[in-house]
């Protein structure tokens, strides 16, 4: 005879998990300890961790996003909060650690809350109203004058970046910072609300130190040249993207010959043809001639005839932002090219970087184009973590070029917001206000895990930020390297207002969904090869 | 007889009597969808095979999703998909209602009653219910200009208990307009009208309603303009690719130069085409500031994308078929099969095209149109569970609607029906039914209650109380629901509670079917396992 109940219709293997104990607590147990891992690797002096995914490729970083990514989190709850870190990285690129730290934070409480004898929905509503009232206080906390930046102002960028790149490559921010904003700056188009992050890459080359970083403005190209000529300069370029070859016809053709001399003729005729071809993209002014398929040995033999660089990049993309470096317009097939279809370029040349023979495209005027940030590092995992941190700052840019407020950073704001939602916890009559007051006690979260990360004793540091607070300093954050509160913009930490508000926003969204599910049906986990065992979460 | 054939005998022959076994199963079945109902109902976590989340409060989705194996169970979870069929919303109060008419008739069945009269009393009492339900309904007029605010409410009260509150309002006003957007007067309304895309973008909230279209792919070329306004749109179903021909061909040339020709001669064809479409932009467009959209159903390989975007065309290849369909409705024009005799007349219009891009995905917003007769509801939301979520909700808060403008009439929500149904069973049908079927009329009346019960069961009120103080107020002769804030009894028409009729009529209609057929059932005969498959 079958069991009584739900588990008696559902295929074996089914789980079935209900009622507060069963699912709410344990959901929240798991997304704490989601956030235990994550947490460490909290802000500058956060810790790196070491993770190895399916593959065995090992990732050194603090990047939470990276972090949880790699993790392959299966539980369902705790995958809510990945799933917020996610959509927290794609929308801002920045402050995932913030999203599952707060999120993490914010679970415990309400487990203590539950404990107190409240119910989840009425948790739910609290939250609800208290993270409407942050979103209000930290439009409150913005710096006044901040909304009006121009993008194209070195100082004020890096200002705005230096707290997303110190805490994932804390002491090199004053390294990464400037290139990054510089990169970003060059390929500003006249719109910054239109700013694409394509247009910033990162060229990685093994070698060398941080310090041997540069910017390109233009791409770097990890080939070398095809043909013999390895270096012009101030060139017309001209981009097929079909291949640099004789053409041929959909239809399968055949060659037909009845004789020794046709066959000759033939082989002089197609000859001929390719000449003319190249000859004619020659004429036009192009000196490179850039191919997005295989480049024939024919074509190759005359172009190097005609004094053409040749290069050759396969991805559809790259050749792409080749165009848009250049500004040439792709054509299809080989054919002389008009005026107006032809790029220019300062500089192309073959360099010799770190024993890899790179491929240097330059272009000063093309003001809306590709900039390149070309990274050296010792290790692979190195340029790797580098990588992150440069994206976090280009995303950083993208982010201020939409909406450039900024509030103060150090765990400033958290201890302001911690303090108010305090006060307007005391005016709610419901039984929300405790729920209210926990999410405002959650905030103390950030410095104290800041403070820990950085061998501080939390408990002094938060009180002594509560008094400052409480004497009308609302800016006073803390100060890592003394271990004591200093005021954020003597420090100059400042943070983005959109990062913070969606990371808050998302992670509240994800701590709700998880105290509203009361159910939770599994079911059996799909066959195939397991993958191998890591920390079961 | 096949000797591995089991007979599943009711539990305990004593105590439950034939029929037993369902009862049980039903039950397991009634536990977990009995917290769905209502508004303050709470969310289920379904995990799949995969590790996927789906997180869902529609009876619906979690019948389907759940895997269920047990003959009984899936029998009730068919009529539960069957509601969801012909109304699309009301599933999880068809489950509890046969469930409950279950637990009624065992309460008479442990007495000694043969299911036979309490199957005959269901019967009379359904129909009698029916009959009231057509005097209870509140008739809508729904001429050329529908009752907005009347659709509003009812599209409210199904989205509510989908999605929490500030998101379900936001939702009403937008399945209403999609609803009013498409629909044409002496047609009926055909919901596939309304195309429903979704963005893995921002928040829930961010979810709108565009009088106009969003496609899920962008034009293939990158020379194309990424935003045109005052645009002509060319819906069309051509191919301008290069197509190999059935037969199996070949060509033959001698030198390089005849190879070139073959090569020209070979895409003359379609070139042809993309020609004529070029004219026609050229000759309406010609000397004025607005643009030319071709959306193709079929392909258009790169050279002809590379002659359009010269032309200064934004082209959209592959588009889907049924988006063919809307793209007519909502921009006007008429969808062309052939390039030959174009004219103006075949082109719609759109105020405003433009591409966007959120990471890998390219989605093109055709909008501004004028006159629509089809729209988009674009949902946002930050991760794929909560756009499923919404997704669920948006297609029953458009049914809701539809059901309205076609019912014609709507019936008072917030249990007041059941309330005010149960009342008329007892006070005047049982009366008038003859011997034991009194019995059935009477269980039939009782699990009626079930809604109002657990819609106060989930909001944390006490059940009985409820129950008392509504029954109270029905004796007065007033018409009132639960308000699951308060617990006290409250005037649906002036919350603005209203359910659809065709769904309560489904409910009343199917519940009883099935009870019936579980109860007449005595023996459960299970075919033995295959032996060529290891157990």
């Amino acid at each position: 005879m079958v069991g009584y109940g739900i588990q008696s219709m559902l295929k074996d293997g089914h789980k079935h998990l209900s009622g507060l104990d069963e699912a709410v607590l344990k959901n929240i147990g798991a997304g704490r300890e989601l956030s235990a891992i994550t947490r460490t690797s909290l802000g500058p002096n956060g810790m790196n961790k070491m993770v190895i995914n399916h593959l065995d490729k090992l990732f050194i970083t603090n990047d939470a996003a990276t972090i949880v990514n790699e993790l392959e989190v299966q539980h369902p709850a705790a995958k809510l909060l990945v799933l917020a870190a996610r959509a927290q990285q794609e929308e801002i690129g920045d402050g995932a650690n913030l999203t599952i730290s707060f999120a993490g934070e914010l679970l415990e409480k309400a487990e203590e809350l539950i404990r107190m004898g409240l119910h989840p929905s009425e948790i739910i509503i609290g939250y609800t109203k208290a993270i409407n009232k942050t979103l209000e206080i930290l439009d409150d906390l913005v710096e006044k004058g901040s909304e009006n930046m121009d993008v194209r102002n070195r100082e004020e960028v890096v200002l705005r970046m230096k707290s997303a790149v110190a805490s994932k490559q804390f002491g090199q921010e004053d390294v990464l910072c400037p290139l990054v904003a510089d990169a970003c700056i060059q390929v500003c188009p006249q719109n910054p609300g239109n700013f694409n992050v394509d247009n910033v890459r990162v060229a990685k080359l093994v070698g060398g130190g941080l310090h041997n970083s540069s910017v390109v403005r233009g791409m770097v190209l990890k080939n070398d040249a095809v043909g013999s000529i390895k270096k012009v300069e101030k060139v017309k370029v001209a981009v097929f993207a079909g291949g640099v070859d004789t053409s041929a016809t959909e239809t399968k053709g055949t060659v037909l010959i009845h004789s020794a001399e046709q066959l000759e003729n033939y082989a002089k005729t197609e000859e001929a043809k390719v000449e003319e071809l190249i000859k004619s993209v020659a004429d036009s002014g192009a000196k490179v001639i850039v191919s997005g398929a295989a480049v024939g040995d024919m074509a190759l033999h005359f172009c190097e005839r005609y004094k053409l660089m040749v290069l050759k990049v396969s991805s559809k993309f790259e050749l792409r932002r080749f165009c848009r470096t250049t500004g040439a317009i792709a054509l299809l097939k080989l054919s002389r090219p008009n005026v107006d279809e032809l790029g220019y370029a300062d500089y192309v040349s073959v360099e010799e970087i770190g024993g890899a023979r790179v491929t240097v495209v330059k272009n000063e005027e093309g003001g809306n184009s590709v900039a390149t940030v070309v990274l050296r590092g010792s290790t692979d995992s190195i340029l790797d973590d580098l990588e992150r941190a440069v994206d976090d700052g280009v995303n950083t840019y993208k982010s201020m070029c939409r909406d450039s407020r900024i509030i103060p950073g150090a765990a400033a704001t958290e201890i302001e917001l911690a303090k108010r939602l305090k006060e307007f916890s005391l005016k709610e009559t419901g039984l929300d206000q405790y729920a209210i007051a926990k999410f405002g006690e959650s905030f103390e979260m950030v410095p104290r895990t800041l403070s820990e990360n950085a061998g501080l004793g939390a408990m002094e540091i938060i009180s002594s930020l509560y008094a400052e607070h409480a004497a009308g300093n609302v800016k006073v954050g803390i100060d890592l390297e003394k271990g004591a509160c200093e005021d954020a913009s003597i420090m100059k930490i400042w943070d983005l207002y959109v990062t913070k508000s969606f990371a808050l926003k998302y992670s509240a969204d994800a701590v709700c969904t998880v105290l509203r599910v009361d159910q939770i049906i599994m079911a059996k986990p799909a066959g195939g090869p397991r993958p191998p065992q890591q920390g079961d979460i | 007889v096949d000797p591995h054939a089991e007979p599943e005998r009711g539990g305990d022959e004593q105590v439950g009597g034939p029929g037993h076994e369902h009862r049980r199963r039903q039950g397991g079945l009634q536990d977990v969808l009995k917290t769905n109902l209502g508004p303050k109902g709470t969310i289920k976590m379904l995990v799949g095979g995969a590790g996927d989340i789906k997180l869902t409060k529609d009876g619906n989705t979690l019948l389907k999703e759940m895997q269920i194996q047990n003959p009984t169970a899936i029998m009730i979870a068919r009529t539960a998909v069957a509601q969801d069929d012909t109304s699309g919303d009301g599933t999880t109060s068809t489950v509890l209602f046969i469930g409950e008419l279950m637990k009624m008739s065992e309460r008479c069945i442990e007495e000694g009653t043969h299911p036979r009269f309490l199957v005959d009393g269901f019967e009379v009492a359904k129909k009698a219910t029916l009959e009231f339900l057509e005097t209870f309904k509140t008739p809508v007029v729904i001429g050329d200009q529908p009752d907005r605010e009347i659709l509003k409410m009812v599209a409210r009260t199904t989205l509510r208990t989908k999605l929490y509150e500030g998101l379900a309002d936001q939702l009403t006003d937008i399945v209403v307009n999609a609803v009013l957007c498409i629909r044409q007067s002496d047609q009926p309304i055909d919901l596939f009208m309304v195309e429903i895309m979704h963005m893995r973008h921002k928040f829930d909230v961010d979810t709108r309603l565009i009088e106009g279209l969003v496609l899920d792919h962008g034009s293939r070329h990158p020379d194309m303009k990424r935003r045109a306004e005052n645009c002509y749109i060319l819906t069309a179903n051509v191919s301008l690719e290069y197509e190999k021909s059935e037969i199996n061909a070949g060509f033959f040339y001698s030198n390089a130069e005849q190879r070139e020709k073959m090569v020209t001669a070979e895409r003359r064809q379609v070139d042809e085409r993309v020609q004529k479409i070029i004219e026609l932009k050229n000759k309406v467009c010609a000397g004025t500031d607005k643009n030319f959209v071709v959306i193709n159903q079929k392909g258009i390989d790169p050279p002809s994308l590379d002659l359009l975007a010269r032309a200064g065309i934004i082209a959209l290849r592959r588009a889907k078929r049924r988006n063919m369909e809307r793209l007519v409705l909502a921009c006007g024009g008429e969808a062309i099969n052939s390039v030959e005799g174009m004219t103006e007349d075949c082109l719609g219009w759109a105020g405003l095209v433009y591409e966007h891009v959120l990471g890998e995905e390219k989605y093109t917003f055709v909008e501004n149109v004028k006159n629509p007769h089809s729209c988009t509801i674009l949902i946002k939301g930050p991760n794929d569970h909560t756009i499923a979520q919404i997704k669920d909700a948006v297609r029953d808060g458009l049914r809701s609607v539809k059901n309205t403008v076609e019912d014609e009439a709507v019936v008072l929500g917030a249990g007041a029906f059941e309330m005010a149904a149960r009342k008329h069973l007892i006070d005047n049908v049982k009366k008038t039914v003859k011997g034991r079927a009194q019995l059935g009329v009477g269980a039939f009346a009782d699990a009626l209650l079930v809604i109002p019960k657990t819609l106060a069961e989930n909001s944390g009120l006490d059940t009985q109380d409820v129950i008392v103080s509504l029954e109270n107020e029905h004796d007065r002769g007033l018409v009132v629901g639960l308000n699951h804030n308060t617990g006290e009894p409250v005037d649906p028409e002036m919350e603005g509670i209203y359910d659809n009729y065709s769904v309560k009529r489904q409910i009343v209609n199917s519940g009883p079917i099935i009870a019936s057929q579980l109860l007449l059932v005595d023996e459960v005969i299970r075919a033995g396992r295959n032996m060529r498959k290891p157990t």
